[in-house]
């Protein structure tokens, strides 16, 4: 049976259970549950909870009540209390004072409790990923040749025992393409490439995986990857998309961190809690923008707007750092994993006194206005000079405007009054102009373009972006008054009982509170020490799935935000802890990490295989490894790989973000606006570019670009039609690929096969076998015509003459090709 | 601090780590999509089925059968933003008109004096059933017998931006998906050579623009197409200026042969079947969107039944009747903005206008769709994003009143696709401040309009954050009295 794709996102939720389990009976299942809704739940449900029991779901059910502790155990009916009570066995006989239930309603139950998977293996005793880590031992595997590193052989054992043989490896080229998106999210050169593939050296490979990590653009990828869980964006959110200008800041710094390979615990520490820690200085606080990157909205009253601040903290942080998926407990106890809703707001309790800010910190040594002052200045100077341009060309249009009514009102007035002229007022004009009797559809247009230009409402072109300053949080003693108090429902207005900062209960095993006093310092700091701590079963294996979700596309844990009951859990659990203590062993690198993956022959897989028909049907889903699974670039991936082929993607990094050609009916009907940036300055990458919650850039969102409201954990990959739009018809790509024609022109002259094969190495890095290159060459005018063609084109015109088969129309079509976008 | 000061759970045995297993997941939840989701969670031997791989090569908009048999195949959201007056459209009180001019005994946050202000509008009774509308609609009156007009609804929230964003996804915050990326998501659509969810903005802005059409967290296909009203309809539709149409065919012939020669024959990616055949789809949406979009092939009558030939109801008509064109053609979902609603003062001459910019348009689209017998299968809603006061400040009150906003009391009417016309459902009070009898909230309306395309709201979840969400949050009641 073939799984639509929608449906397939909801198999995120997957569980995986002991391979012991018997297939479920999903009728058996809902006749169970039929049963003890009627007879059973109107004394034992999650409210009512006689006997502190609750037969509501099987958590609850495991978990048990005062008399007769777990309700059921699994895989016992016999034994399980409640079935005891159910037949008499045990006093009261249930439901209590109602007739009992019919022997063949008890018999559905018994067997419902008999094929429940019993917990029989150790690591079923506890909740996997919330256990303690250990490090696992090295399985044994017979074929050791096929064993790079550790990776290799916990794979490998798993295979083998079920008879699968893993993929062959991939070839050097399609490697060396691999390894640079995967590090880097950039094609390699043409150049390198070939070097590599024809190198003999044993270090080759060691050697290349070294410089890409050691490329700036290691940190700028992973570092947006990160972005992607932080929420990132410039703007606040909601219709009135105020600018938050100083959030580059924190872009940078995450992309800093990343390159400096900077320890996670610290990184972590930083972020949540860079204020209290005065050794690590500037940098820290930088950090701190994490904690200020909310939905800022307008609400109908203060404390609303202060719930989706800590709503916003509270479920970005569990689910960021812990992978756990606390913003269900807000309202209630967690459905499926053991988050009481006094775990909600013990951990809410350590952000209590924070509030976001903006405050003025001076850049330092390691940002871009230290590290290029030149270019920083002659930036802000020409920002300055933008805006002061536009304020003077506002006025002056106003001005004009005024004056005209005001000279229409002097010719109408009596000539005895001419002198009495009332002044004009904005409103006038601006009602004047809604007339359009004195003024033109075109004078009409500009001065709501005007009023667009200087909108306080959703407006990114804040004056604010040269500014010492920083999005970060701190410590209100206002805010710190307030209590924190357990919330019915999750309404503001219901406080129930007052609880104080505790970290999740399901971990720890108990509900103390912090002593915080005794622990010395900030809550947040606490907090944040407790999830940095080498004990933290949570932080490590979390982030570890993570660097392999990027590397494979999808982590072993398939739900890299959600660790709990209805998270994919995963059959590697020992790789995945073995990465883990690797991790905290290595000093929290990241790169440590990056370096084990990418040298295993697991990431070297390739994405055919001899027996994949056969395969498919034992694992369809890939679980064992046995295959690379093709990958789709992401958005920015894409529009990167575009200006790195043309030849015009602009390396230089940080500083305020720029502002990329948008399609001006959209933008029109926007309630943001802005005016693109200079062509060089936006041929940076992606990652540079201006994240606007009310303004997603079209072609970053039909490439499944992430919601900036909330954090996104995962990309999705879908194939949709207005990507072809986007690829095939934008002005963006016809003109990258006249820029790519015009490169090849330069470098190679006229000559057609020459341009068919520098095209295929600049695009693929490769060129292309006989057949295509003939293909490619009949498709393309003959040399005078293009010479003809090409010469009166810029890359502002870039169809010129528009009659096709152009180098330019071929080089569009490479662009198109799935080995563009697909990583083989 | 060194390791070891915290205590982590060293407990062999944990009591609440039971969970929920995948029975009771299945139990709960497994109706998720129909029949869809529950089958396709289990494979062939029952048993869940495992990670997903990301894309199956499967187009996520293929037709996809609903919970139940639907009324309606297609829904029109007629969005009258700014939030039309209830007191001053359908919901007529004599008892407010008697009122008019005397202060309202209440503090309103300020010691600000309120004035109640009747209506300016005489209603008449229309059609067999008799229902009330209000003169500013003399020609939706004529429609009365098909309308279902509910007064007693309220919603949530009380700023447009908001309140917007909450009638559109149920949702305050952004990052939800809307109402017609939900519908995608449970039905898919009929015409794949046209967008799906087609939005149709007042070019006086939508309050909070793209985020009332967004997918939020639903996969990014299933979000609204704005159609723009100037240049090419939808973005990159077409190629830039001068690409011709036998240049691109020549491009994506090129690109089909280069692609054949690298997917060998063993290629086990079908998203990469699935991305060449959306290449002659958009081939093909390049001229079926100005195609459907083409009013000016409509008859001359048809254009002046939606007013056409007026410069006032021109620009609401051509939106209509872009709507009806695009229904007929399998469009699952189309919303179009008419803004200006939002009369705080010289509610007398606003909602006129308002009334008389949308009033022939709105009623030539429900003629047009039945006269084709389209209606019966096209749910028409008709709404603002909350109601309005019944008093207005002193200050307008004195140089032309108006109404602030209300979220207690609002109005709004629903036809065809299954719905019982020439219905009134509910009352508010006396003066219109408050639904009253039979009250329903917006989230009602969702589930009423879920329920008459096929989908129950219930049932129709997105696993998102650890959680199953929908559009209706705990679930909305349906309006029983209208279907």
């Amino acid at each position: 049976m073939r799984i639509s794709t929608s449906v397939c996102l909801l198999l995120t939720i997957a569980i995986v259970t002991p391979a012991a389990a018997d297939p479920p009976d999903p009728k058996l299942d809902a006749a169970v549950h039929a049963i003890l809704r009627t007879k059973c739940l109107s004394c034992h449900d999650a409210t009512t909870q006689e006997s502190d029991l609750s037969l509501e779901n099987q958590a609850s059910m495991l978990e048990g009540g005062k008399a007769s502790g777990p309700a059921v155990i699994p895989g016992d009916s016999a034994k399980s209390p409640l079935i005891l009570y159910l037949r008499g066995e045990k006093q009261p006989q249930m439901p209590e004072g109602e007739d009992p239930l019919p022997e063949e309603e008890i018999k559905l139950i018994a067997r419902w409790i008999d094929e429940m998977p019993r917990p029989n293996t150790p690591k079923a005793a506890g909740f996997w990923p919330w256990t303690p880590l250990q490090r696992p031992t090295l399985p044994e595997v017979k074929n050791t040749a096929s064993v790079a590193n550790p990776i290799d052989a916990f794979v490998l054992a798993q295979l083998q025992q079920r008879g699968i043989e893993p993929a062959p490896l991939v070839g050097k080229r399609e490697l060396f393409r691999r390894l640079h998106y995967s590090a880097t999210g950039l094609p390699p050169t043409p150049a390198s490439s070939e070097e590599f593939v024809h190198s003999d050296s044993p270090t080759a490979y060691a050697e290349a995986i070294e410089r890409v990590l050691d490329d700036p653009a290691y940190g700028e990828h992973w570092g947006r990857l990160w972005l992607d869980l932080a929420r990132y964006s410039d703007t606040r959110g909601g219709a009135i998309d105020y600018s938050r200008p100083h959030m580059w800041r924190y872009r940078d710094y995450v992309i800093r961190a990343f390159n400096q390979d900077r320890p996670y615990d610290r990184f972590i520490r930083e972020q949540l809690a860079g204020d209290a820690y005065p050794t690590y200085g500037t940098e820290a606080k930088l950090g701190l923008g994490f904690l200020a990157q909310w939905v800022q909205v307008e609400r109908d009253s203060g404390e609303l707007a202060r719930r989706d601040y800590l709503n916003d903290v509270v479920s970005t942080t569990s689910a960021v750092f812990l992978g756990m998926t606390f913003e269900c407990a807000e309202c209630h106890d967690h459905k499926y994993d053991p988050i009481r809703q006094r775990d909600y707001f013990r951990f809410e309790a350590f952000f209590a006194s924070t509030v976001s800010k903006v405050e003025s910190l001076p850049f330092s040594q390691y940002e871009a206005p230290k590290l290029n002052p030149e270019r920083w200045d002659a930036h802000k100077k020409s920002w300055a000079e933008t805006l002061e341009k536009r304020a003077k060309w506002h006025k002056d249009v106003k001005e004009e405007f005024k004056q005209r009514i005001a000279k229409r009102r002097q010719l109408q007035s009596p000539a005895d009054l001419k002198d009495l002229i009332v002044p004009v007022t904005v409103g006038e004009v601006r009602d004047a102009v809604d007339a359009g009797r004195l003024f033109t559809k075109e004078e009409q247009a500009l001065y709501k373009l005007i009023g667009r230009q200087s909108a306080r409402f959703a407006n990114p072109n804040s004056p604010d972006y040269y500014l010492e300053k920083a999005h970060s949080a701190g410590t209100s003693q206002l805010a710190n008054q307030v209590a924190t108090h357990i919330l019915a429902g999750g309404n503001y207005k219901l406080k129930g009982e007052r609880v104080e900062p505790g970290f999740p209960s399901a971990i720890t095993g108990n509900y103390d509170a912090v002593k915080l006093r005794q622990l010395g310092g900030k809550p947040r700091k606490i907090l944040a020490d407790w999830i940095a701590n080498p004990d933290n079963p949570l932080t490590a294996r979390v982030l570890v799935n993570r660097l392999w979700q990027h590397h494979f596309g999808t982590g072993l844990v398939v739900t890299p935000s959600d660790f709990g009951k209805n998270g994919s859990g995963t059959v590697h659990q020992d790789l995945l802890d073995w990465l883990a203590t690797e991790f905290i062993d290595s000093g929290w690198s990241i790169k440590h990490i990056h370096r084990l993956i990418l040298s295993s022959n697991v990431f070297r897989q390739s994405t055919r295989h001899p027996r994949y028909r056969e395969y498919q049907n034992v694992d369809p889903a890939n679980k064992y490894l046995w295959v690379r699974a093709p990958v789709r670039l992401q958005g920015e991936a894409i529009r990167d790989s575009l200006l790195a082929a043309s030849g015009e993607l602009n390396r230089e990094m940080g500083r305020p973000p720029y502002f990329p050609v948008a399609d001006d009916g959209l933008l029109k009907s926007a309630p943001t606006w802005w005016e693109p940036s200079e062509l060089e300055e936006r041929s940076r990458r992606t990652v540079y570019m201006l994240q606007s919650r009310s303004f997603p850039l079209p072609m970053m969102k039909v490439f499944d670009g992430r919601n900036m409201d909330e954090s996104c954990p995962d990309r999705g990959m879908t194939t949709v039609t207005p990507q072809v739009f986007t690829l095939f018809n934008s002005p963006f790509s016809h003109a990258r690929s006249h820029a790519l024609a015009t490169r090849i022109i330069r470098e190679v002259g006229h000559d057609p096969a020459r341009q068919v094969d520098l095209a295929f190495r600049l695009v693929f890095q490769r060129t292309p076998p006989a057949a295509d290159r003939k293909r490619c060459i009949s498709f393309l005018r003959s040399a005078e015509e293009l010479a003809q063609a090409t010469a009166s084109a810029t890359v502002d015109k870039p169809i010129d003459p528009p009659a096709g088969g152009t180098l330019a129309d071929l080089c569009l079509v490479l662009f198109n090709m799935n080995e563009f976008i697909y990583l083989d | 601090m060194s390791k070891g000061e915290f205590q982590f759970c060293r407990k062999t045995e944990s009591p609440v780590l039971g969970g929920l297993g995948r029975r009771d997941f299945l139990y709960r939840f497994g109706h998720g999509l129909g029949g869809i989701a529950l089958a396709s969670l289990l494979d062939q031997n029952g048993a869940m089925a495992a990670a997903p791989t990301k894309s199956l090569g499967e187009n996520p908009l293929t037709p996809k059968r609903g919970h139940h048999a639907a009324k309606a195949k297609a829904c029109i959201f007629l969005f009258m933003s700014g939030a039309p007056s209830q007191m001053d459209t359908f919901d007529p009180k004599p008892k407010l008109s008697e009122y008019h001019g005397r202060a309202v005994h209440r503090v309103y946050g300020s010691l600000e004096k309120r004035i109640y202000v009747g209506s300016p509008y005489k209603f008449a009774r229309h059609g067999k059933c008799g229902m009330e509308i209000s003169e500013i609609f003399p020609h939706l009156a004529t429609c009365a017998d098909d309308l279902a007009v509910v007064r007693s609804l309220h919603t949530s929230a009380q700023s447009h931006t908001t309140a917007t964003f909450f009638m559109n996804t149920g949702a305050f915050i952004p990052g939800s998906p809307s109402l017609g990326a939900w519908l995608l998501y449970g039905l898919g659509t009929e015409n794949q050579d046209l967008p799906a969810y087609v939005v149709l903005p007042d070019k006086r802005g939508v309050f909070g623009g793209a985020i009332n059409w967004a997918n939020g967290y639903l996969p990014a296909s299933y979000q609204g197409t704005q159609l723009n009203s100037v240049g090419t309809p939808i973005v990159d539709l077409a190629p830039p200026a001068g690409v011709t149409r036998s240049q691109q065919r020549a491009n994506l012939d090129l690109l089909r042969d280069l692609n054949d020669s690298s997917l060998g024959p063993d290629n086990p990616n079908l998203d990469l079947i699935a991305r060449m055949r959306n290449y002659e789809q958009a081939f093909r949406m390049q001229t079926a969107v100005p195609e459907a979009l083409g009013i000016d092939s409509e008859p001359r009558e048809t254009q002046e039944l939606y007013g056409l030939d007026d410069k006032i109801t021109e620009s609401v008509g051509r939106k209509c009747l872009m709507a009806r064109r695009l229904v007929e053609r399998g469009v699952r979902f189309v919303q179009i903005y008419v803004d200006g609603w939002d009369s705080h003062d010289k509610i007398a001459s606003e909602h006129r206008r308002r009334g008389y910019e949308t009033d022939k348009p709105i009623a030539g689209l429900l003629k047009d769709l039945k006269r084709r017998g389209l209606l019966d299968e096209t749910l028409v809603v008709w709404g603002g994003e909350f109601g309005r006061t019944a008093d207005n400040s002193m200050l307008f009150f004195r140089t032309d009143p108006g109404r602030d906003h209300n979220k207690s009391a609002m109005v709004m009417w629903l036809a065809g696709g299954g719905i019982k016309g020439g219905t009134v459902v509910g009352e508010t009070n006396e003066l219109g401040t408050k639904a009253a009898e039979n009250v329903y909230h917006t989230y009602d309306v969702h589930s009423t309009i879920l329920r008459q395309m096929g989908l129950d709201d219930m049932k129709l979840t997105y696993y998102h954050a650890g959680r199953f969400k929908r559009l209706t949050d705990l679930g909305g009641r349906l309006i029983k009295e209208i279907v």
